[in-house]
């Protein structure tokens, strides 16, 4: 339970050994190598650079394939069964044997032949296509379009798009041209007069001695000129004709380039997979060592190992040879250790809702099993319906028993949900929510049976559950002081642990008995007992707070403010009334999915159709946005009002050296 | 049958205004997602429950709507029931607290889920707090929404 005891280990090997310690050091996925080398060492682990000079260089490759072949390649393993563990198991000295013979190096000339081949098509192509685009505005053009692009002894010309509205003034102009008319000609694309703003294709051809002077005019009159490519020479028909029978060329091309690519990726990728998870460990294998200080001929490598798994690393790395001694002390008080929570099966699931704030310290309190219990409360009081819970709880059964590999981290994940669905069933059982209000709206059978399990009524008496709600949050804070008490208690500080927590205890607490015994819910001398609690509990907080003031009016001011901070716990308790709001917002959404399942079963013949497709689909919908309601509003209260009393984390979490296992299952 | 008029535009102002709101803020929080995702394809998955968050709001002024009309006999085909004016405007009165900090709410919580959002594109392990963010914001979506809960069921028709 709580925090795991840790030892630091100092391991002297000889270098001729360093690769199999490095192996074994990662094989048993429970070292966190701490950095020991510095920059005058570097020069005596050079070796260990530059075994992973040499491996980062088959990672460019292995990155740069899977990049490239990736995303034309179709995964036979489906994401989702791929998240549940479903992926090749390989060994290490598998991947090492698969390593050897893979020629990396060819694989990705390959492949950068097939992408450079493909790059170049794709060029053509475009430039084909806007080729193609610009003869089909120039149909009207009947000459050779090598006298534009080319131009003959005597003459040349120009293209260029102007305004329908300015094709009057451009003639206008090229006509007062007196050289214009005799040697050279306009040709104008045919144009729809009323569209005034549309762009016309016009092309001018002119002798070469009054080029300048054409362009001149061209450029007054709005005329933009549209360079043709030089390639073009023939006329605007047979150049299209040329331009298409490329396009369809290169397009079958382009076809089969991706074909092949295809190919290459179906092929390589299962490979380049496997080998990316293989050098992404054997990186992460050597930048570990790396930290290492060393000598000419010896390394010193020093790292945390949780204190239970000390005699089987230890035996693990001793098998290797004689030349090897490893030291394990008790970590020294000034030393700050990484943090590794563990807790049993039961808690475990809970671990990541605190990993998910912040990790504790590692002498620090392990809030996982004391937030725990409440939580998996709060989700079932929030979901609170029988029926969602025995579908989550079946889905979940079901996931289970068809995926037998999913990893650790994921399968405690999917076990928190599955232990809150127990508290959603017995909420739901007790408030008499089953699908919202499917057993009164559809089998009315069962009405007697869910009544006399009701404990609670939220619909008809929600007063009753926000008390309860009220009531727990009560409960979860003044835990919560408790711990920091404890907490400070630990560590010597008495003073400060009554001022600060047990005396908040004692006027909430009591506060509490007072209301509740003055409304008569409890026996009379529970009041007094309230009464007085809350007085002592105020007497210190005052008196807490004027501590260390010398001014003696400074300090009544302080005790009054420190009062006033009651109105935080106030705000605390009420944000509380959550539980019964949530609850209340899944019951009511199922009992709207019911009722207009029951409206469209009115309809005649396809009604009873409808209504099933209403139902289940409305139900699974209230399922999925329920539980990210229920999952969230829990969990603030553990955050913000819960641990707001005591806790803060900042440890630094236990990160292991571990095989990579992105693509496949690795084992040692 | 003023009090029925005033009843039902309560509801409506419950599951619109609440339901604008979290379009809104749905809406920006999907524009920070979708930024998000162009960079990093596979943050599909964390941006989605971000976005979703400010979308409860809507959900919650259709509760409260739900629970007028259901209150009002006009689901079920047996007929509405008598209203006064005064009760009418009993009921629209319960629908304001939701309607209103519904409708607010979730378009300030989607501007929180956005940059949450961005948190995670930076800080993909951060997840448990980028999420604790909105949901701060959502606090005073459900203190309403257990307001006007309380006040309809306080308030007596028929």
């Amino acid at each position: 339970m709580g925090v795991a005891r840790l030892k630091k280990a100092e391991l002297y090997y000889h270098k001729s050994v360093h690769e199999k310690i490095a192996a074994a050091l990662q094989e048993t996925g429970a070292c966190q190598i701490i950095t020991t080398s510095s920059e005058e060492n570097q020069q005596k682990i050079s070796d260990v650079e530059a075994l992973i000079a040499s491996i980062d260089e088959k990672l460019a490759d292995v990155r740069y394939l899977n990049r490239t072949l990736t995303p034309h390649y179709v995964d036979p393993i489906p994401s989702l069964d791929r998240m549940l563990g479903e992926r090749p198991e390989v060994t290490m000295s598998e991947l090492e044997e698969l390593a050897s013979k893979t020629d990396l190096k060819k694989i990705c000339d390959n492949t950068r032949a097939v992408e450079h081949e493909t790059g170049e098509v794709r060029l053509k192509l475009s430039e084909a296509r806007l080729n193609s685009s610009i003869l089909s505005a120039l149909e009207f053009f009947d000459y050779p379009l090598s006298v534009i692009t080319e131009g003959t002894r005597t003459l040349t010309g120009l293209i260029g798009t102007l305004k329908a509205e300015n094709v009057s003034g451009f003639k206008a102009a090229l006509g007062e041209f007196s050289k214009f008319a005799q040697d050279s000609e306009l040709i104008i694309a045919p144009f729809d007069e009323k569209d005034k703003a549309s762009e016309i294709y016009a092309a001018v051809i002119y002798s070469r001695n009054i080029e300048a002077e054409i362009r001149e005019t061209c450029a007054k009159n709005g005329l933009s000129i549209v360079e043709i490519p030089a390639n073009l020479t023939g006329t605007p028909a047979e150049e299209k004709e040329k331009v298409t029978a490329s396009i369809s060329e290169l397009e079958a091309k382009e076809t089969e380039l991706s074909a092949k690519i295809a190919a290459l990726a179906e092929e390589n990728v299962p490979t380049v997979q496997k080998l990316s998870d293989y050098y992404n460990s054997l990186s992460a294998r050597y930048n570990g060592t790396a930290k290492s200080d060393a000598t000419e001929c010896t390394m010193l490598t020093k790292f945390w190992l949780p204190a239970n798994k000390a005699d089987e690393i230890k035996t693990k790395i001793e098998e290797i040879g004689p030349d090897i001694e490893l030291v394990l002390n008790d970590p020294a008080p000034d030393e700050e250790p990484p943090s590794l929570l563990n807790n049993g099966n039961y808690v475990r699931p809970f671990n990541i809702l605190t990993e998910l704030y912040s990790s504790p310290t590692y002498r620090g309190i392990d809030p996982t099993p004391l937030l725990a219990p409440f939580f998996w409360i709060f989700f079932g009081m929030c979901l609170g319906d029988a029926g969602y819970a025995l579908v989550v709880f079946g889905t979940i059964l079901y996931v289970f028993k068809k995926y037998k590999k999913i990893g650790t981290g994921v399968k405690d994940f999917i076990r928190l949900f599955l232990f809150c669905s127990v508290s959603t069933f017995i909420y739901g059982v007790i408030s008499g929510s089953f699908f919202g209000n499917f057993i009164d709206s559809f089998v009315p059978v069962l009405i007697p049976l869910k009544n006399s399990l009701m404990l609670v009524d939220p619909m008809t008496n929600p007063m009753q559950v926000l008390g309860i709600s009220l009531l727990l949050g009560v409960i979860h804070l003044m835990f919560g002081l408790l711990i920091a008490a404890y907490d400070k208690l630990r560590h010597g500080e008495f003073i400060d642990a009554l001022g600060e927590n047990i005396s908040w205890f004692l006027l909430i607490v009591g506060l509490c008995l007072f209301g509740v015994g003055l409304g008569g819910m409890l026996p009379p001398h529970f009041t007094q007992i309230g009464q007085a609690m809350a007085i002592l509990g105020a007497v210190i907080i005052f008196i807490y707070a004027g501590k260390g003031e010398p001014n003696y009016f400074k300090k009544i001011i302080n005790g009054f403010l420190a009062l006033y901070g009651s109105t935080s716990y106030l705000g605390d308790i009420l944000s509380y009334s959550r539980l019964l709001a949530l609850g209340f917002g899944s019951a009511v959404i199922g009992m709207v999915i019911n009722l207009l399942g029951g409206l469209a079963a009115d309809i005649p013949y396809i009604g009873w159709l409808i209504a099933v497709v209403v139902i289940i689909g409305g139900h699974i919908f209230s399922i999925a946005i329920n539980i990210l309601g229920s999952f969230v509003h829990p969990l603030r209260l553990q955050y913000v009002e819960f641990f707001g009393k005591f806790y803060t984390g900042g440890g630094e979490p236990f990160t292991p050296l571990t095989l990579s296992q992105e693509f496949v299952n690795v084992k040692a | 049958m003023l009090g029925l008029s005033l009843a039902l535009f309560g509801a409506a102002l419950a599951a619109a205004l609440a339901g604008i709101g979290s379009a809104i803020g749905i809406g920006v929080a999907g524009g920070a997602a979708a930024g998000v995702m162009t960079e990093d394809p596979n943050k599909f998955g964390s941006c989605l429950i971000l976005q979703a968050l400010p979308g409860t709001q809507g959900i919650y002024g259709l509760l409260i709507a739900f629970f007028v009309l259901n209150k009002l006999g006009l689901l079920g085909g047996a007929g509405a029931v008598a209203l006064d004016w005064n009760q009418g405007l009993q009921i629209l009165a319960s629908c304001l607290p939701i309607a209103v900090v519904g409708w607010y709410s979730a378009i300030w919580q989607g501007k929180t889920s956005a940059a949450s959002i961005q948190m995670i594109s930076k800080k993909p392990e951060a997840m448990g707090k980028a999420i604790i963010l909105p949901a701060m914001v959502e606090t005073y979506a459900v203190l309403a929404l257990l307001t006007s809960i309380l006040m309809l069921m306080g308030v007596q028709v028929g």
